[in-house]
């Protein structure tokens, strides 16, 4: 019998699985569409765009999916930001910059945390709105808004640009502040 | 000459405001059919601002006659764009009444009675080059002074059977097929960079590491995939000769609503940032992202590591961490 609690139910732990590489792979070839060169991993830009191509379909599908058990599991709640979030951010950040010691005990994520999957969940419709309106004319209205096509891949590529930079700050986090989080994301139990 | 009689072809007004005058000089290359059957047998050219013999009040008095007698007769054409500053000063069409007749009042006023009016040119359907910053004159789109439809044919200068094409049909079939930007489908309705001879190079990776190589131009600033016209497949000069990339030059993006500031500059892949002050390329940005973050995450790392905060989980969470050996607090443990 396993007397822990969960920490990820099988469902976030299986769209997680498909969102984390579709999205690695958006970022690679994406960044060799903006300069083709095989520091990224591609030799041929056809490569480079059909993996963002598929990529991104798989990014679609799981972020729509986990949207909707998000809704459905109410588990949103634990992670977008409420008053109660804003309110620890100051502590949080006193710990994190190593002005305090004091380490609280958040219910799942800590504010940080929440922030940041928040801003990702965020960047992802842009992506997929500039993404699409780069790909297909009858999507010409978006583009109106943004000032033309030109405007539109500046935003997707400093869209791009803040996702790498927060999954990074991700990875890290994940990596140096709780292994037995980290291990949750597989198994499901810290 | 004040004509009030019939008109037996259709009439056109071509005004000049804010322009270089290039869009004229392309449609005098039209061919099939060329300039010359456009005004003696497909419609008659009332006024042409760069070709017309007349001038000052016999020019004039031809808009007059046009606007009063032949309300909804005769397709306005505008090449370049509208500048409003100082109600329009900066760019006068004639005198009426002995008061300078700005562009912004011709427009408005001839295109209050036109039957269709057609933007001929980037800076008369996006404000443009004339629009570009720090746009002095305050320019803009012949559609952002007009309260009625515009129909937009840019590029810069438009090819000239964009234009001819758009005339014929509004002359024998009414209003073309128009995209959400009001441009003509049969001449924007895919990108130059579905069309380009180029394609399969770009496809392969194979680019230009400068002008005048017969590759792909992407790396160098084409702006192909993100202009909608047909240039590779109809070309230039009348005769179908030659455009940009075969003429081993990138696309600079001359017929998209963003040109010129927006694809500036032309031999980089995206526009550069300006905030006041300060000019960034793209890439500059990407690198800086990518250096905050980085000192970022290696100053928290940094820190983990001598406060032992690193340590502490290292200890707690691996296998075994107990028994490793890691340099120890620096600080008190949490309270
Ligand atoms: S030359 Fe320009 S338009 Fe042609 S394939 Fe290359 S990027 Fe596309």
């Amino acid at each position: 019998m396993n007397w822990k609690k969960q920490r990820h139910s099988g469902t976030v732990r299986l769209l997680h699985w498909v969102y984390a590489p579709a999205v690695l792979a958006l970022i690679f070839s994406g960044l060799y569409i903006h300069s083709p060169s095989r520091a990224f991993g591609f030799k041929r830009m056809d490569s480079a765009r059909k993996t963002h191509a598929v990529a991104q379909f798989l990014l679609l599908n799981s972020y729509l999916a986990r949207i909707c058990y998000g809704i459905k599991d109410k588990n949103y709640k634990e992670i977008i930001p409420n008053r109660k979030t804003l309110k620890a951010i100051p502590e949080f950040l006193k710990y994190e910059f190593f002005l305090s010691e004091k380490k609280t005990k958040y219910p799942k994520y800590n504010p940080g945390q929440k922030i940041l999957i928040t801003s990702l969940a965020g960047l992802i419709p842009v992506q997929m709105i500039t993404g699409m309106t780069l790909y297909f004319k009858p999507l010409q209205r978006a583009v109106k808004a943004a000032g033309g096509l030109n405007p539109v891949r500046w935003l997707h590529y400093l869209a791009a640009l803040m996702m790498v930079s927060f999954i990074s700050v991700h990875l890290y986090f994940t990596l140096t502040n709780s292994l037995k989080k980290l291990k949750s994301i597989f198994t499901g139990y810290a | 000459m004040v004509n009030k009689d019939v008109p037996a072809k259709p009439l056109i007004i071509w005004l000049g405001t804010n322009t270089c005058a290039g869009d004229m000089l392309s449609l005098l290359n039209a061919k099939d059919p060329g300039y010359q059957e456009l005004i003696s047998s497909i419609a008659e050219l009332r006024f042409d601002y760069l070709l017309g013999a007349s001038e000052g009040s016999d020019a004039i008095n031809v808009l007059d006659d046009l606007q009063k007698n032949h309300k909804a007769a005769y397709i306005l054409v505008v090449e370049g764009s509208i500048p409003t500053r100082s109600n329009g000063l900066y760019s006068v069409i004639g005198y009426r009444n002995g008061k300078a007749w700005t562009a912004l009042q011709a427009v408005r006023e001839l295109g209050a009675e036109a039957r269709y009016v057609v933007a001929a040119g980037t800076c008369a359907a996006f404000g443009g080059i004339y629009a570009a910053a720090p746009n002095p004159s305050k320019c803009v789109s012949l559609q952002a002074v007009l309260d009625r439809k515009v129909i937009n044919v840019p590029g810069c200068p438009i090819n000239p059977e964009w234009m001819m094409g758009t005339l014929n049909h509004l002359i024998q079939y009414g209003e073309p097929a128009l995209d959400d930007y009001s441009r003509p489908k049969l001449f924007y309705g895919e990108t130059i960079h579905n069309l380009c001879q180029r394609r399969d190079y770009f496809d392969n990776s194979i680019f230009a590491a400068k002008p005048g190589e017969p590759w792909c131009m992407y790396k160098i600033g084409c702006k192909g995939p993100v202009t909608y016209a047909d240039c590779p497949v109809r070309q230039w000069n009348g005769e179908h000769l030659s455009w940009p990339v075969k003429a081993n030059t990138p696309c600079i993006g001359c017929a998209s609503p963003e040109f010129s500031d927006g694809n500036v500059p032309f031999f980089e892949h995206l526009p550069d940032v300006k905030l006041p002050g300060i000019k960034v390329t793209a890439n500059r940005v990407g690198l800086w992202t990518g250096v905050v973050t980085a000192l970022g995450i290696g100053a928290h790392l940094m820190g983990s590591i001598l406060t032992g905060r690193l340590a502490e989980t290292l200890k707690k969470d691996l296998p075994g961490g107990s028994k490793l050996k890691i340099r120890p607090r620096l600080k008190k443990g949490h309270k």
